[in-house]
């Protein structure tokens, strides 16, 4: 065939680099909407559910009886499942029925009734829904901070820049395990040196990740995955019943937590029981609310890859996201692991949470270039700053971030990374140069970073966990070492934990250590002229374009 | 005393501050920067009260969230457990860890050993759930 000059261009261009696929219904391979899903069903006899989504309680298996006894309201739960999917699907975009009341329905409901219910939506009903349904009402963002050389001083540094820029919460993991204890103290560390308030996580297998925050050096955890199979979640180290619990002894030490989940991570795994992703998503999201966790982290995540590749797969994440709500669930959206070439449409997924907000609109926006992104990189990095003011400045919208000058990056990165080798000296590890301060303070990328002595370093990591090193230790460093802000901000975020006011669905700290969460936030959304509208000063904030003309002046 | 409201009460430290103590009896005031360099302050005094987790559950409770309120009771009963004693206990009630007698070995602790009756009940469940469903120690 003699080539169209346009098809070859065409077939040139980013969008067309990223991988696509047809559905397979029979395996699960589809979005959602499945002709194999199950119907919904439900029956209540002496207050115990019975009958579940056409499965019999004696056939239930593990995850079945845990959500029918503990994740579902049975008192109101015939009277729910009796009500028309479609008049509950035309209540989410009624701006006189208040969140309270759908969300009071939607706790009382099957997996399969919210498939159905969401399924009458289209994407901007869903996202008008979203708009109303999200637990707190301000909305807020999340940051990584991470490099390929899990280097301490350049976390620290990032992670302050990432305070500055008014990330609610910043999340690091490493690329060699037994890094985790530094980069952990390093975010924490460079996250309070750059807007006191900030929550931070090291995401790491189950066990050592609650360690971390026994120790006092990450103020909340994220990745404790659960899956909506049986199988899947025993394969991923886990029962309803383990999971249950490691989200009770968080709480037992003061520590916030929310579950990780997402669209697609069933079938990957290869055994969606032949369900559309979509329903066994909603699976987890019940059985997050069964453990009584008041947040989770879905979007797909880490499977988007594959949700993206196949039809309807941003409609399906954005139901995803909704469901979260619908359930009184905190929300950390996603958008936070790339997945396409194409810059056009990697925006288009990011405004679908961007533009009605969530509680977090990125689960992790990379406050770092993408190359240092040790999760499956970001739909959004560093490089994307102003893209991501000028959709805020374009639209009026609030994505939880504020433009900062060169100067203040610059300032925050430096006392970070200073801190850092204030804290270094003081605990006995390995020295951080002044060379190390003066190349992370000016860094771009892990490149940019004089190489540090790995061997050492973990070693060192090693003994400090073995010695009992906790944050008390680490706050008496640097009040020491003329840090005394940093410190008291540590200190602060210590006492949090015995207040426990931040354990609550979808909170987060202002830079006064303020409590700001669903219960005292209220998503109280009914229409024009009610819910979150941004201030004037915030507006003023927003607006700020350090480039724009000032036309007046010329 | 009535039950703490989401509305009323919550921030419980900015309305109540009187009604949170750490676990060693010391009010919130007393973790002071220079309590902590005097040593007065330890990691210990920086922990989360039973007593406090149950104010927090009602808070829940009022908030229309039940099961987050049970997760704050559980909770409450797991600050006198060790933190090693958790994470083992944890790691033994994943799947295919631990045979029935083990489990129910753990409840009976977590009962005497540190009052811990619905954690005690939770693995007594999972016992019978894993049993039935083959989640137990294969040998």
């Amino acid at each position: 065939m003699k080539r169209s000059k346009r098809f070859e261009k065409l077939e040139q261009m980013p969008i067309n680099k990223d991988g696509f696929s047809y559905e397979w219904e029979e395996v699960g391979l589809i979005t959602m909407e499945s002709r194999f899903d199950p119907k919904p069903s439900i029956k209540v006899e002496n207050g115990v559910i019975v009958e579940m989504d056409g499965i019999k309680r004696e056939d239930f298996d593990s995850l079945d009886k845990f959500i029918a006894d503990y994740g579902i309201k049975v008192e109101n739960a015939e009277k729910a499942m009796a009500m028309d999917s479609l008049e509950i699907a035309r209540m989410l975009v009624d701006i006189n029925v208040p969140r309270e009341e759908i969300t009071e329905i939607c706790m009382s409901c099957t997996a399969a009734k919210l498939a159905e219910i969401v399924s009458h939506l289209n994407v901007v009903e869903m996202m008008m829904a979203q708009m109303k349904m999200r637990a707190r009402k301000t909305p807020a963002n999340q940051a990584h901070a991470t490099n390929l050389d899990d280097n301490p001083v350049l976390i620290a540094a990032d992670a302050a820049e990432e305070g500055a820029r008014g990330f609610a919460e910043v999340e690091t993991t490493c690329a060699l395990a037994r890094y985790a204890p530094f980069n952990a103290i390093a975010l924490m560390i460079g996250g309070q040196a750059g807007r006191a308030g900030v929550l931070n996580q090291c995401s790491m297998e189950e066990a050592t990740e609650l360690e971390l925050g026994m120790r006092g050096f990450t103020s909340y955890a994220e990745t404790l995955s659960v899956y909506g199979t049986e199988q899947v979640l025993i394969d991923g180290g886990d029962t309803a019943y383990s999971k249950a619990f490691l989200a009770s002894a968080y709480a037992s030490r003061g520590i916030k937590i929310r579950y990780t989940s997402g669209t697609g991570s069933e079938v990957l795994m290869g055994d969606a029981e032949g369900k559309s992703a979509l329903y066994l998503e909603i699976r987890c999201l019940m059985l997050t609310k069964a453990c009584g966790v008041q947040g989770i982290q879905n979007g797909s995540i880490n499977a988007i890859p594959l949700m993206a590749a196949l039809p309807n797969g941003f409609r399906a994440i954005t139901a995803e996201n909704l469901i979260a709500s619908m359930l009184n669930i905190e929300v950390a959206a996603g958008n936070d692991t790339a997945f396409t070439h194409s810059d056009f449409r990697r925006g288009a997924k990011l405004v679908m949470t961007m533009m009605p907000g969530t509680d977090y609109i990125s689960s992790g926006y990379g406050g770092i270039p993408n190359l240092d992104n040790v999760f499956a990189g970001s739909n959004e990095d560093c490089d994307d700053y102003d893209d991501y003011y000028t959709l805020q400045r374009d639209m009026q919208v609030d994505g939880g971030l504020n433009p900062i000058k060169e100067e203040t990056a610059i300032e925050v990165r430096n006392k970070a990374a200073r801190a850092m080798q204030a804290v270094f000296e003081g605990l006995g590890l390995p020295e951080i140069t002044d060379e190390e301060v003066e190349a992370a303070t000016y860094a771009y990328c892990y490149k940019d970073m004089p190489a540090r002595n790995k061997v050492e370093d973990m070693k060192a990591a090693t003994e400090m966990m073995e010695k009992g090193t906790t944050v008390i230790d680490i706050i008496k460093i640097l009040h020491e070492a003329g840090f005394e802000d940093v410190a008291e901000n540590l200190m602060n975020q210590m006492k949090q934990r015995v207040i426990g006011d931040y354990l609550h669905t979808s909170a987060v700290f202002d830079e006064n250590y303020n409590v700001i969460s669903a219960v005292n936030d209220r998503n109280d959304y009914m229409g024009p002229g009610t819910g979150y509208r941004i201030s004037e000063d915030r507006w003023n904030v927003l607006k700020e374009k350090f480039s724009a003309l000032k036309p007046q002046e010329i | 005393m009535a039950k703490l409201d989401a509305v009323k009460d919550y921030p419980v430290y900015e309305k109540h501050p009187e009604l949170i103590k750490t676990p060693t009896g010391k009010p919130v005031e007393e973790i002071t920067m220079e309590a902590i360099l005097k040593g007065e302050v330890t990691a210990d005094d920086c922990k989360i009260a039973p007593e406090t987790l149950e104010l927090q559950a009602q808070i829940q409770e009022s908030f229309g969230n039940p099961q987050v309120a049970a997760n704050f009771r559980r909770a409450a009963e797991m600050t006198r457990i060790p933190d090693e004693r958790i994470l083992e206990i944890y790691n033994c009630m994943r799947p295919h860890v631990s045979t029935k007698e083990e489990l129910l070995a753990i409840a009976e602790e977590l009962e005497e050993k540190y009052d811990a009756k619905i954690n005690a009940a939770l693995v007594r469940e999972a016992a019978e759930v894993y049993e039935n469903r083959g989640m137990l120690k294969k040998f």
